[in-house]
C-alpha cells in the first residue's frame, strides 16, 4: 500500500481525497489544513492523523506521496519539502506563480526518481484526448491557427474574502482559469514563441483580473488566440471550447463533443468529407469510481500507476506545467509593458 | 410503492450531458416559468403524476406554481433531489466551504428565525457535529417543497459520490433516518457508481435502499462498467431507479426502453422530455415494455 498525505482540504483536496480513498493501492494516513473545523471533522469520522503544519505531517507520517491542493503561492515551498523527503508529489495547478521559483524547485529533483504531476485535468478529458489523437494522426493537415476559449460564472461579484480574489495568493482568472486554457494549447499545439496584444481586464474583482486574452505567435507560422472570462453569467459551469484550423480541415471541440470538418474523406478513421460530429457518449470510458467527472479519477489513477510502475515519464509533470507558468509570465509582462 | 414513471427536470435547467449547444437552447426555451409548467401539464395530462425536482433556483417558482394551482394537481407526487451543487460552487469559491454552508442555512430561513439559527449554527459549525449541520442543510433545501406531496427525498449524485469516497457509514445512516423521522418519507440516493454504492448502503444496514443511477444500453455514466451494474441489479436487494436511459440521446427510444425493462427489479424510470409528443411516445414505450 502506498501511504498518502493530503495538504489543503478545500474544494479540490476534498475531491481528491474521495477519489484516492477508494483506490485499492492507497492508504491515506494524514491530512493537513489551516481550518480547525475541517481537521476536527476528519478526526471524528476518518482514521487519519491531522496536522496544521505540513512539515510536521511530512516528517512524522512515513508517507510515499503527497497531494497538494493549497493556494498557488504556497506550492514551491511545500513541494521543496516534499522533494527533500523523497515523496512523489501531485500538486494542483498552477505549478508556481513565480517562474524562477518553479525552475529552482525543478532543479531540486537532481536525478531523484520521483513522480511529479500537476492537476491540469483537461488532459484526461475524453474529448480532448480524442482531439489529441486526431492531431497526432495529422487528420487536419498542417495546423495554421487556433482559437481556445474558456468561460465560466465563478466570479460575478468582488470576491474579496477568498484566496481566489487575491493576487498575492495566486488568485485571479489567470491562475485559476486561463492556466487550464494555456495548458491545453501547450498540450495540443505546443508552446508559443511570442505572445502579443495581451489583455488582463477586471470586470467585478478589485484585486485581480476577470478576463485574460492574448495572441500566441509561433516561429513555425502558427498563430492563435486565447480568450478566458470567469465572470460570464451566461455559463452554468466552466466551459472550454477550442477551434483548430489546419490545411486539410478543422476541429471544434468542448468537453462534451467534437466536430471535425475534412476537405476530403478519411476512410481509415471513418470520417466523411465535410462535417463529422462525435459526442462524448460515442467514446467516453468509464472509471473505477466517479466523482465530479471521470477525468478527475483518471488523472489521479494515472499518477498512482506511475508511482507503482516506477516510471516518472508521465504527462503533466512539473517540467511540463512550468511551460504554462512561463507563458503566463509572458502574458502578464506583455500586458504591463503596454499599460505603462 | 414508488411510481413506475417519474418525470425528470434536467431539460428545464439547460442540462444536457451530450452537447453544450443543446443545453443553451434548452435554457432559452425554458426561460419562462410558463414554458416549464406547460410541459409539466402535458406530462400530468398524459397520466404521469410523479416529478423529480432538483432544489435549484427554479424549483421555488415551480413549487409556488404547483401550490397556487393545487386543484389542478391534486394527485401530484414529488421526488426532490438535493442539494443543487452548482448553486454552491460559486458560494464556495467566494466564502469557502463553511462560509457557504452557513450562508445557505441562514439565507433560506426567515428573518425571525435567523438569529436563533445563527447562534445555534455558529456553535455547531465550530464543533464536530456534522449530523446537525446536515439536518439544517436538509431543512433549508426542503423549504421550497412545503405543503406538497413528497414521496422520496434523494441525495444528489455529486454529494452522494463524494461522500461514498469517504466511506463514512454514519453520514448515510443519519441521512436516511433524518428524512424518515422529520419528513416521514424514504431517502434515496442518486449516483454514478451504483454497484459500489449499493454494496456500501447494504453494509451500512440500510435495507432495500432506493438508488437512482444512469442505466442505459451504451454504458454511459455507468461506473465501473455496464456488466457490473447488470450483475448488481440482478443480485442485490435494493430498489433501482433508472435515469439517462437514452444515454443523452444516443440510444434509440425503443432500444433504450427495451434494454432497461430487460433488467430485473427496476422499480422506476426517470425520463425528461420537452414536448407533449415525446412524453406520450416515451410513456407508451415504457408501459408496453414494463408490463
Amino acid at each position: 500500500m502506498l501511504k498518502a498525505g493530503f495538504i489543503g482540504m478545500g474544494r479540490m483536496g476534498i475531491t481528491h481525497f474521495s477519489i484516492l480513498n477508494t483506490h485499492p493501492s492507497v492508504k491515506i494516513v494524514a491530512i493537513c489544513d489551516q481550518s480547525k473545523v475541517m481537521l476536527n471533522i476528519f478526526k471524528k469520522y476518518l482514521d487519519v492523523a491531522i496536522f496544521s503544519d505540513y512539515k510536521k505531517m511530512i516528517e512524522k507520517s512515513g508517507l510515499d506521496f503527497v497531494i497538494i491542493s493549497t493556494p498557488p503561492d504556497s506550492h514551491p515551498e511545500i513541494v521543496r519539502t516534499a522533494i527533500a523527503h523523497n515523496l512523489h508529489t501531485f500538486v494542483e495547478k498552477p505549478f508556481a506563480i513565480n517562474v524562477a521559483q518553479g525552475k529552482e524547485v525543478l532543479d531540486r529533483f537532481n536525478g531523484k526518481f520521483l513522480v511529479n504531476q500537476v492537476g491540469y485535468v483537461n488532459r484526461f478529458n475524453d474529448v480532448f484526448l480524442q482531439v489529441k489523437n486526431l492531431l497526432d494522426h495529422n487528420l487536419i493537415g498542417e495546423i495554421k491557427n487556433f482559437k481556445f476559449e474558456m468561460h465560466g460564472c465563478t466570479v460575478l461579484k468582488d470576491a474579496k474574502s477568498g484566496w481566489r480574489g487575491k493576487k498575492s495568493l495566486g488568485g485571479g482568472c489567470m491562475y485559476e482559469f486561463a492556466s487550464h486554457c494555456i495548458d491545453l494549447v501547450i498540450y495540443l499545439i505546443g508552446e508559443p514563441d511570442k505572445v502579443g496584444g495581451s489583455i488582463l481586464q477586471s470586470i467585478f474583482s478589485s484585486d485581480v483580473e476577470d478576463l485574460v486574452a492574448s495572441t500566441f505567435i509561433y516561429d513555425s507560422g502558427i498563430s492563435g488566440t486565447i480568450f478566458v472570462n470567469w465572470s460570464d453569467g451566461s455559463y452554468r459551469k466552466p466551459t472550454n471550447t477550442i477551434e483548430i484550423f489546419g490545411t486539410k480541415g478543422k476541429i471544434l471541440a468542448d468537453k462534451h463533443a467534437y466536430k471535425i470538418f475534412l476537405r476530403e474523406a478519411d476512410e481509415l478513421s471513418g470520417f466523411h468529407q465535410g462535417w463529422n460530429t462525435r459526442y462524448i457518449t460515442d467514446f467516453a470510458k468509464s472509471v473505477r469510481f466517479y466523482v465530479r467527472g471521470n477525468e478527475f479519477t483518471r488523472q489521479l489513477d494515472y499518477f498512482i500507476d506511475f508511482i507503482e510502475q516506477r516510471d516518472s515519464n508521465n504527462i503533466n509533470s512539473f517540467a511540463e506545467a512550468l511551460k504554462t507558468d512561463i507563458i503566463i509570465d509572458k502574458i502578464i509582462k506583455d500586458y504591463e509593458e503596454r499599460a505603462k | 410503492m414508488m411510481d413506475r414513471i417519474i418525470f425528470g427536470d434536467n431539460q428545464f435547467f439547460g442540462i444536457n450531458h451530450m452537447s453544450e449547444e443543446k443545453a443553451q437552447a434548452l435554457s432559452e426555451k425554458f426561460r419562462d416559468l410558463k414554458a416549464i409548467t406547460n410541459v409539466i401539464d402535458a406530462a400530468y395530462d398524459c397520466g404521469i403524476h410523479a416529478f423529480m425536482l432538483n432544489t435549484n433556483e427554479r424549483a421555488k417558482e415551480i413549487c409556488d406554481h404547483l401550490r397556487s394551482q393545487s386543484s389542478l394537481y391534486n394527485d401530484l407526487r414529488l421526488y426532490p433531489s438535493m442539494p443543487y451543487a452548482h448553486k454552491y460552487a460559486g458560494l464556495v469559491a467566494e466564502k469557502g466551504i463553511f462560509g457557504a454552508v452557513k450562508e445557505v442555512i441562514i439565507s433560506d430561513n426567515r428573518a425571525g428565525t435567523i438569529l436563533g439559527i445563527l447562534t445555534r449554527g455558529s456553535q455547531l459549525f465550530f464543533t464536530r457535529d456534522m449530523t446537525k449541520v446536515m439536518e439544517l442543510l436538509i431543512d433549508a433545501e426542503m423549504k421550497v417543497f412545503r405543503g406538497l406531496d413528497v414521496k422520496v427525498i434523494f441525495l444528489q449524485n455529486i454529494v452522494t459520490d463524494l461522500l461514498l469516497g469517504y466511506q463514512v457509514k454514519d453520514v448515510f445512516i443519519a441521512f436516511v433516518s433524518y428524512i424518515k423521522e422529520k419528513y416521514g418519507v424514504e431517502a434515496g440516493f442518486v449516483t454514478m457508481n451504483l454497484p459500489g454504492l449499493v454494496n456500501f448502503l447494504l453494509e451500512c444496514g440500510i435495507e432495500n435502499p432506493i438508488v437512482c443511477s444512469s442505466i442505459n444500453k451504451i454504458g454511459h455514466l455507468m461506473n465501473p462498467d455496464k456488466e457490473i451494474y447488470e450483475k448488481a441489479i440482478s443480485e442485490k436487494k435494493f430498489r433501482p431507479i433508472a435515469m439517462s436511459i437514452f444515454g443523452s440521446g444516443s440510444v434509440k427510444p425503443k432500444e433504450a426502453v427495451e434494454y432497461v425493462c430487460r433488467q430485473p427489479n427496476i422499480k422506476s424510470i426517470v425520463f425528461g422530455a420537452s414536448s407533449r409528443e415525446h412524453i406520450e411516445e416515451t410513456k407508451q414505450l415504457i408501459e408496453s415494455s414494463f408490463g
